[in-house]
């Protein structure tokens, strides 16, 4: 696919565009600031950004602002944006804006490559993709405040959180090591507990899930 | 203060011209009298009534410029006793009568303001005894000469016999008496004088000799000169009369003018100094009233300059500007100074001593200023200190960002790009990404320690975002009361309240064993108030260590932070800090 990354660090500016070509991308744009990568995603046109929130020059939430903007004027474009650290209040107000075709993770998962490019073929697909630390917050505060999530079982708030981190039930199952037909059975009993409609599609499925986390 | 003090003025004022009004249409009202049918030569009639004038203004301008002084009310007295003596010169039998009685009253009146100088009071039970003799033989010992010297009417109204050998008896024993009294003057004026400094003698001596010879100078010159020089009773009387209205002022001059300390005001000075509360003028307003000048300033020693009570620089007066200075000295340090009117206060000495008497209120005054400037200055020291601070955390947080947090990412990426590598062997492969696991644990670790040195929400998305990231991470129930917040907060009062939040929601999870929490943040009238709620244990107080850091904190922006804590009643956390932008 065709990428635009925006970020202000030199070194993984272009460590991450070598990846991404690497993994057979086509890396059509670099940005090292906001109004750079706004203008290159407009000249460029490219299937998906790839941006850092925080950029010159301000270095506050420049690379959010610019993101929001770019799905405004092109929601056809995917969007991932990156952290040093992750907060709530950003993946809410993303969501809020663009319920799919979105990823928020951290910085620091670049380094997986296999799974950094797989979230982004998801997020390029119309699939949102949330980071664990940040799943991980949305389900403490959830479960902090509602008492629904404590009637799941262990492996049931697993399957929850990677479902809310945009996994497919083949994902889910390769990461617990566990059939389909075991991660079908698992979400078929939260959406009882939660009274969440039932859905095959995946996207649908995430989008719901965040829906709860995020009351 | 000043208003009811000048209201006062003016009072006085007020009353003095009526008296002045008063004493002047008296006179005029006599002069007209005495002069339609002359008894004597009119030039010397007349004499009297401008004596009892010269003895008004003296004792009205004694009054006004020294209200506190009771100098100028014995003028006065001086005054009214010549228009009494003069009356028995009107072509009126009950007048001449009251003229009659009190034609000696002037004399007494003399002794009295000579025994009063300069303050007007009697101060010792021997001049008390004096002047009361002086006033018996001025109009008791008089009694013989009008009761038994035969007159023809309109003056014979107090004649009872004929008598003139008792008459001449009444007479010498009058005049003995009177000398006596003349000499226990001399005698207590003598003694005043020894006790008097040199500058005070220069004024008092020639005073006294001129108060206590013009009396007997009166016989002398009738007696004496103006047989010798054939005088005409005329020029005798007029003579008289000069010497004796010379009196008044010559002792108005030393009153005002003379350089005296006078113990009353100083005392009074004294008294000011040992007063309290909200009655209590300021020490330049008591200065001023004491030494009689509104315009009379006090300025203070600070910094090797002078500086006014609200601390603006001024300069010592030039000398021939017409005001002058009287710098103030404790212990050899000079610690102030006297800026008043030349022309309203001749005399320095008394300026300096009233200097002398505040000197250790003066300095306890510079001495607050200068405690009030360096609190200011140790104030904002420290909130430079905690700005300091707050910006070498920002600083250390975006360096821990943008070097080692990028340097983990990147040799994370190098690990993982090993372990990819066409060809790597398993072994080498499993080690690679155990090495990344590892970087990302380890980038992991730095996250959580750049959020505690500086939370990023707070650098990116301000105290409300951040606040939010804080509750989020709670793992009881935390409800959080976001209010209206001035989203342009000064970093300092955002970091402040960031953490006092921080530090409340600890304290309430390690401490309190808290089940339910709740923020609170809002700004109101320029004052942002943080509080954090808990429903735990209790018995906390401000004193814990934790809360130590930030109540510095908050304390050095001048707000306020407060602990409330019943034990069992959970743990209120107020903090308020002024925020006007």
């Amino acid at each position: 696919m065709r990428i635009v990354i925006g970020e202000d660090e030199a070194l993984l500016r272009q460590g991450l565009a070598h990846v991404l070509e690497h993994a057979g991308h086509d890396v059509v744009g670099t940005a090292a600031d906001a109004a750079e990568l706004v203008r290159q995603t407009e000249e460029r046109d490219p299937d998906l950004v790839v941006t850092d929130i925080r950029m010159p020059p301000t270095h506050t939430d420049e690379g959010l602002v610019a993101a929001l903007q770019i799905h405004r004027t092109r929601p056809r474009i995917a969007i991932v944006v990156l952290s040093q650290h992750v907060q709530r209040g950003y993946a809410v107000e993303l969501l809020a804006e663009r319920p799919s075709g979105i990823g928020y993770l951290l910085k620091q998962r670049i380094a997986d490559i296999p799974t950094f490019c797989a979230d982004l073929d998801r997020v390029r697909a119309g699939g949102t993709v949330l980071d664990p630390e940040v799943v991980a917050l949305m389900l403490a505060r959830a479960r902090r405040d509602d008492d629904a999530l404590d009637r799941l079982t262990a492996r049931q708030l697993e399957v929850l959180a990677l479902m809310a981190e945009g996994r497919s039930n083949a994902s889910i199952a390769r990461r617990l090591s566990i059939t389909e037909k075991a991660v079908v059975g698992h979400a078929s009993h939260i959406y009882d507990e939660l009274g969440l409609p039932p859905s095959e599609d995946d996207h649908r499925r995430v989008r719901a899930v965040l829906r709860y986390l995020s009351r | 203060m000043g208003i009811a003090r000048l209201t006062a003025r003016s009072s006085l004022g007020a009353a003095l011209v009526l008296v002045g009004v008063a004493v002047l249409a008296l006179g005029v009202v006599e002069l007209a009298l005495v002069l339609e049918t002359p008894v004597g030569p009119p030039a010397a009639l007349a004499l009297f009534v401008v004596v009892a004038w010269v003895y008004a203004g003296a004792g009205l301008l004694a009054w006004w410029r020294r209200p506190r002084n009771r100098f100028g009310a014995v003028l006065l007295l001086g005054a009214f006793a010549w228009l009494a003596a003069d009356l028995a010169n009107v072509p009126n039998r009950v007048l001449i009568a009251v003229g009659t009685v009190l034609a000696t009253a002037p004399l007494a009146v003399v002794i009295h303001l000579l025994l009063a100088f300069p303050s007007g009071r009697l101060l010792t039970p021997a001049s008390r005894v004096v002047v009361a003799a002086a006033y018996v033989v001025a109009l008791v010992l008089q009694a013989p000469l009008y009761l038994f010297t035969g007159a023809p009417a309109p003056f014979d109204l107090l004649v009872v016999a004929d008598r003139p050998d008792l008459a001449a008896t009444g007479a010498r024993v009058q005049q003995a008496a009177g000398g006596v009294v003349l000499l226990a003057t001399a005698g207590i004026l003598v003694a005043r004088l020894r006790r008097a400094t040199p500058a005070q003698r220069r004024v008092l001596a020639p005073l006294a000799a001129y108060g206590t010879l013009a009396v007997p100078s009166l016989s002398v010159i009738a007696n004496w000169i103006a047989p010798a020089y054939g005088l005409r009773p005329e020029t005798v009387a007029l003579v008289q009369l000069t010497v004796l209205a010379g009196i008044p002022v010559a002792f108005t001059l030393g009153v005002l003018r003379g350089g005296f300390t006078r113990t009353k005001e100083i005392e009074e000075l004294a008294e000011w100094l040992g007063a309290s509360g909200g009655a209590r003028l300021s020490l330049s307003d008591a200065l001023a009233r004491t030494l009689g000048d509104d315009s009379l300033q006090l300025v203070f020693r600070a910094h090797d300059r002078y500086v006014a009570a609200d601390g603006v620089p001024v300069e010592l007066p030039e000398p021939g500007s017409g005001r002058r200075a009287v710098e103030i000295e404790l212990a050899g340090r000079r610690v102030g100074a006297i800026v008043y009117d030349a022309t309203l206060i001749a005399d320095a000495e008394l300026v300096r001593t009233a200097g002398r008497v505040v000197a250790i209120a003066v300095d306890r005054e510079r001495l607050t200023a200068e405690l009030r400037a360096s609190q200011d200055a140790l104030r904002l020291s420290r909130a430079r200190i905690v700005e300091a601070g707050d910006r070498e955390r920002r600083r250390i947080a975006r360096d821990l960002h943008d070097g080692l947090q990028v340097r983990l990412v990147l040799l994370a990426m190098d690990a993982q790009q090993v372990a990819e590598g066409p060809g790597a062997p398993a072994g080498t492969r499993e080690a690679a990404v155990a090495l990344r696991v590892g970087i990302d644990a380890a980038a992991a670790e730095l996250r959580r320690l750049v959020h505690a040195v500086m939370p990023a929400a707070l650098i990116e998305r301000g105290l409300a975002a951040a606040t939010e990231d804080l509750v989020d991470r709670m793992p009881v129930p935390t409800r959080l009361d976001l209010g209206a917040i001035d989203d342009r907060l000064a970093p300092a009062v955002e970091s402040t309240a960031y953490f006092v939040v921080a530090e409340g929601l600890t304290n309430a999870l390690k401490h309190a064993r808290a089940r339910h929490l709740l923020v609170r943040l809002a700004s109101t009238d320029g004052r942002l108030v943080v509080e954090v709620h808990d429903d735990g244990v209790g018995g906390a107080s401000a004193s814990g260590s934790g809360l130590h850091g930030v109540a510095d904190r908050v304390d050095t922006l001048g707000g306020r932070l407060q602990v409330r804590s019943a034990v069992g009643g959970g743990t209120v956390l107020v903090a308020e800090l002024p925020c006007a932008s």
